[in-house]
């Protein structure tokens, strides 16, 4: 657990409750949207300053809290649940130029209470076109393993399917967890086509990168960075999310192996 | 070492471009970003595919790979105005060893499911060696990826200024 300072030296010491409010708002959403430790508190400790208060962050795996000091010695602790919806590099770039924006006093603190609702209710790109850059990044991955054109077109149309699945079950409230360990199932079933009508000569690659589009890639490489940050107990809360992920993509994967009467 | 030779590391470069941008639209990463992720990418991939052909073990080359990707993030980070993980997280996912990683928890489920001792230690093998493998591609990865980070610590946390 580790405390930072973000104590403004040229500016007056006070606790406006607003201010520190947004501030653990802002930390909240900056962390659930995928930002590095390191990166959260840098923002958080930017714009504290250039609110003129004396706050420390603290990260937690579930919630972040913010102790402001306040002008009897005395301290108020805001706490805020993280609000995880998905890796979003498009908010993190946002709340990271907001950040700046704040510091060097582009912007009020009203204003940035305003951009940053704004942020925070952007849409996500549209899932058809997701869809289709991730099935095509999978049948290149298929390719960066050796497969042939036939195993890439499997991949791409087990890729289709199961992430498709992975998205209604998932717009539908449906547990991640849940959603991963059938959009495995389904991609593998597919995968497996090569092995059952003969189809291509790498059958195994098909089959062995049908789910690999469904790997926690990044809270993988944000476990490690916060770990070499010295965040234990978020490096471990994020490699044990990405680690039950990958065992529900195997759980799916040999699922559908075994329900086909695979030798694989 | 030929012509196919470039033949190949170009089209492992240009794979590895298309992985990344898709693997970088399911992050909602800013579209402005993708032609930056996609050439961080295929350089980091060729890089790693020209290494491993010189038999290099993958986790040094993963490594190295993982250093051009930052650089280059870092780079993109300040010419297009973003934090330098948006461009270089997408660009190392295609270099995410997924298949160790459910290979290894696969002989780990094995390993539940069998009383046989030498059966036992096969997939208790196959758990290990894949685990430890995936484990320090990410960690060499992640490494070599934060070198250029920390030692332009001013251009890579100032870069959405």
């Amino acid at each position: 657990m580790l405390m930072m300072t973000a104590m403004s030296t040229d500016t007056p010491h006070r606790c406006p409750a607003e201010p520190a409010a947004f501030v653990a708002d802002y930390a909240a959403w900056m962390w659930g949207c995928g930002a590095t430790c390191i990166r959260t508190q840098k923002n958080v400790s930017r714009m504290a300053a250039a609110l003129g208060l004396d706050a420390r962050l603290n990260i937690m795996p579930m919630h972040v809290q913010l102790a402001v000091s306040q002008p009897d010695g005395t301290e108020r602790v805001y706490e805020r649940p993280m609000h995880c919806h998905g890796i979003n590099f498009d908010l993190n770039s946002r709340l990271s130029r907001l950040s700046w924006a704040v510091a060097d006093g582009r912007m009020s603190p009203e204003g940035a209470r305003h951009e940053f609702d704004r942020c925070i209710h952007l849409p996500h790109t549209k899932a058809v076109r997701v869809l289709l850059l991730a099935s095509l990044a999978n049948a290149s991955f298929c390719r960066l393993f050796g497969g042939d054109v036939a195993s890439m077109l499997i991949v791409f149309v087990a890729t289709l399917a199961g992430f498709r699945l992975k998205q209604v079950m998932l717009a539908d409230g449906r547990d991640m967890r849940l959603a991963v360990l059938l959009a495995a199932f389904f991609s593998a079933a597919i995968g497996a086509a090569g092995h059952i009508f003969g189809i291509g000569a790498t059958p195994e690659i098909a089959l062995g990168t049908s789910v690999l589009y469904l790997i926690p890639g990044v809270p993988y490489i944000n476990a490690a960075s916060d770990m070499i940050d010295r965040h234990y107990l978020c490096a471990f809360s994020r490699l044990m999310d990405a680690f039950v992920i990958t065992a529900c993509i195997t759980v799916g994967l040999c699922g559908g192996i075994f329900l086909l009467g695979l030798e694989v | 070492m030929g012509y196919d030779f470039f033949i190949n590391v170009f089209a492992d470069g240009a794979f590895a471009a298309v992985a990344a941008i898709g693997f970088a639209s399911i992050s909602n990463t800013p579209s402005r970003a993708y032609a930056a992720c996609g050439i961080t990418a295929a350089a980091g991939h060729a890089v790693r595919y020209v290494l491993t052909q010189a038999s290099m073990n993958i986790i040094p080359a993963s490594t190295v790979a993982a250093l051009v990707v930052g650089l280059l993030g870092v780079f993109f980070a300040r010419i297009r105005k973003f934090p330098a993980e948006v461009c270089f997280f997408p660009a190392l996912l295609p270099m995410i060893p997924g298949m160790y990683a459910y290979r290894a928890v696969e002989g780990l489920f094995y390993c539940m499911g069998n009383a046989s001792e030498a059966v036992f230690n096969h997939y208790m093998y196959m758990f290990a060696s894949n685990g430890l493998t995936c484990v320090f591609i990410v960690l060499g990865m992640v490494l070599g990826a934060n070198v250029p980070v920390f030692l332009l610590k001013k251009i890579s946390f100032q870069a959405t200024r």
